[in-house]
């Protein structure tokens, strides 16, 4: 969630924007794809993005005095990671000798393009220890685009303002929203819901033919019914994809 | 330079992707000297070059070529070790084909 209220009033009066601080895990096909109106300011489905993290392989490792360049493939597209030597560091991490070609890591930094190339400025470049580190961050990366291009996940529509969303990986979203706070579901919905929460079933709940005759309703209309629920996360599929039964949220 | 996209994709997809570089996470199940059999939603043949070296039912991602009977020629292969979800990584799969527009082209 972008920052809110407080006292954060900069020197210079005007409203500052934290969008761009927020956090976002992303591919690094968006970042190729990132539209960069003028300068560092990037946007990303629309919403303005500055820190990003990834997760790739690395390809090549470049050792200058001042930096260390890494290029980072993560099936999606490569991309450049440079990170500064700092000055001050007496030591250098342990974790360094572990970032060789072909590892995996995660990086975290800024967009940057140089004359036409596009890098990231990293803060930290770090080794996956756990390879299900790469299956989670496509996962969140997905996740977060799906936040701002759809909305939050109960559906209050369209253009969430294109709020950036922390990528820290927090289900932000999900404790405003009640279980079964329908507002933003179409009629439809609405009312399979219900039946759902109503009827008699046994665990394995309700396949939607049934619930479409039991409404009355087109069952094209209660499987787009069912689409929006299970996408909402108000109601899983159990036995096949047409059978569904209410997400209890406790 | 940039490096071609690999797509994610499981045995299953296979035949879509004929002749294409790929990207495949999967369990180790046979190893046969020159060849392997790896479970990713289904059973591939690999085959496999001098330079990776996989362990019995270990985890593997493996970028290659699919071959015209559905083989996948290994261009690189890094271990994941034995504690891969492979839910979560099936599920990454069905992502990146259902949002394609932030992983491949």
């Amino acid at each position: 969630m972008p920052a809110e209220g407080g006292s954060q009033n900069s020197p210079s009066g005007g409203r500052r924007d934290y969008s761009q601080d927020s956090l976002r895990p992303v591919t690094i096909k968006q970042i190729r794809d990132a539209v960069s109106d003028s300068g560092d300011e990037f946007k990303i489905d629309g919403s303005k993005t500055s820190q990003i993290t990834i997760v790739g392989q690395i390809r090549n490792i470049a050792t200058q005095t001042t930096n260390i360049t890494y290029k980072l493939d993560d099936g999606t597209g490569s991309i450049e990671v440079k990170q500064w030597n700092d000055a001050d560091a007496m030591e250098t991490s342990p974790l360094k000798a572990r970032l060789i070609e072909g590892a995996y890591c995660r990086a975290w930094g800024k967009l940057k393009d140089l004359g036409n190339r596009r890098h990231v400025n990293a803060q930290i470049v770090r080794p996956v220890d756990d390879m299900n580190e790469v299956s989670y961050h496509m996962l969140e990366a997905t996740a977060v685009h799906l936040y701002i291009t759809r909305g939050p996940i109960s559906g209050t529509g369209l253009g969430a303002g294109g709020a950036a969303v922390n990528g820290a990986g927090q289900q932000g979203a999900a404790g405003a929203y009640g279980a079964t706070d329908l507002v933003g579901y179409s009629a439809v919905a609405k009312r399979v819901y219900n039946h759902l929460k109503e009827a008699p079933q046994t665990n394995e709940g309700l396949h939607q033919q049934e619930i479409a005759a039991k409404l009355g309703i087109d069952t094209a209309e209660v499987a787009k019914a069912g689409d929006a629920l299970l996408e909402g996360g108000l109601i899983y599929t159990t036995v096949d994809d047409q059978t569904w039964a209410i997400l209890e949220a406790d | 330079m940039d490096h071609p996209q690999t797509p994610r994709i499981l045995a299953p997809h296979l035949q879509s992707f004929q002749h294409k570089l790929i990207r495949m996470l999967g369990k180790v199940v046979q190893l046969r000297g020159e060849t392997a059999v790896i479970d990713a939603g289904g059973n591939v043949d690999v085959i496999l070059n001098r330079d990776c070296h996989l362990a019995l039912n270990h985890a593997v991602e493996i970028i290659g070529k699919v071959d015209a009977s559905l083989h996948v020629k290994v261009q690189a292969a890094t271990d994941f070790g034995t504690n891969i979800d492979f839910s979560a990584a099936n599920a990454v799969v069905e992502a990146t084909h259902r949002h394609k527009e932030i992983f491949y082209d």
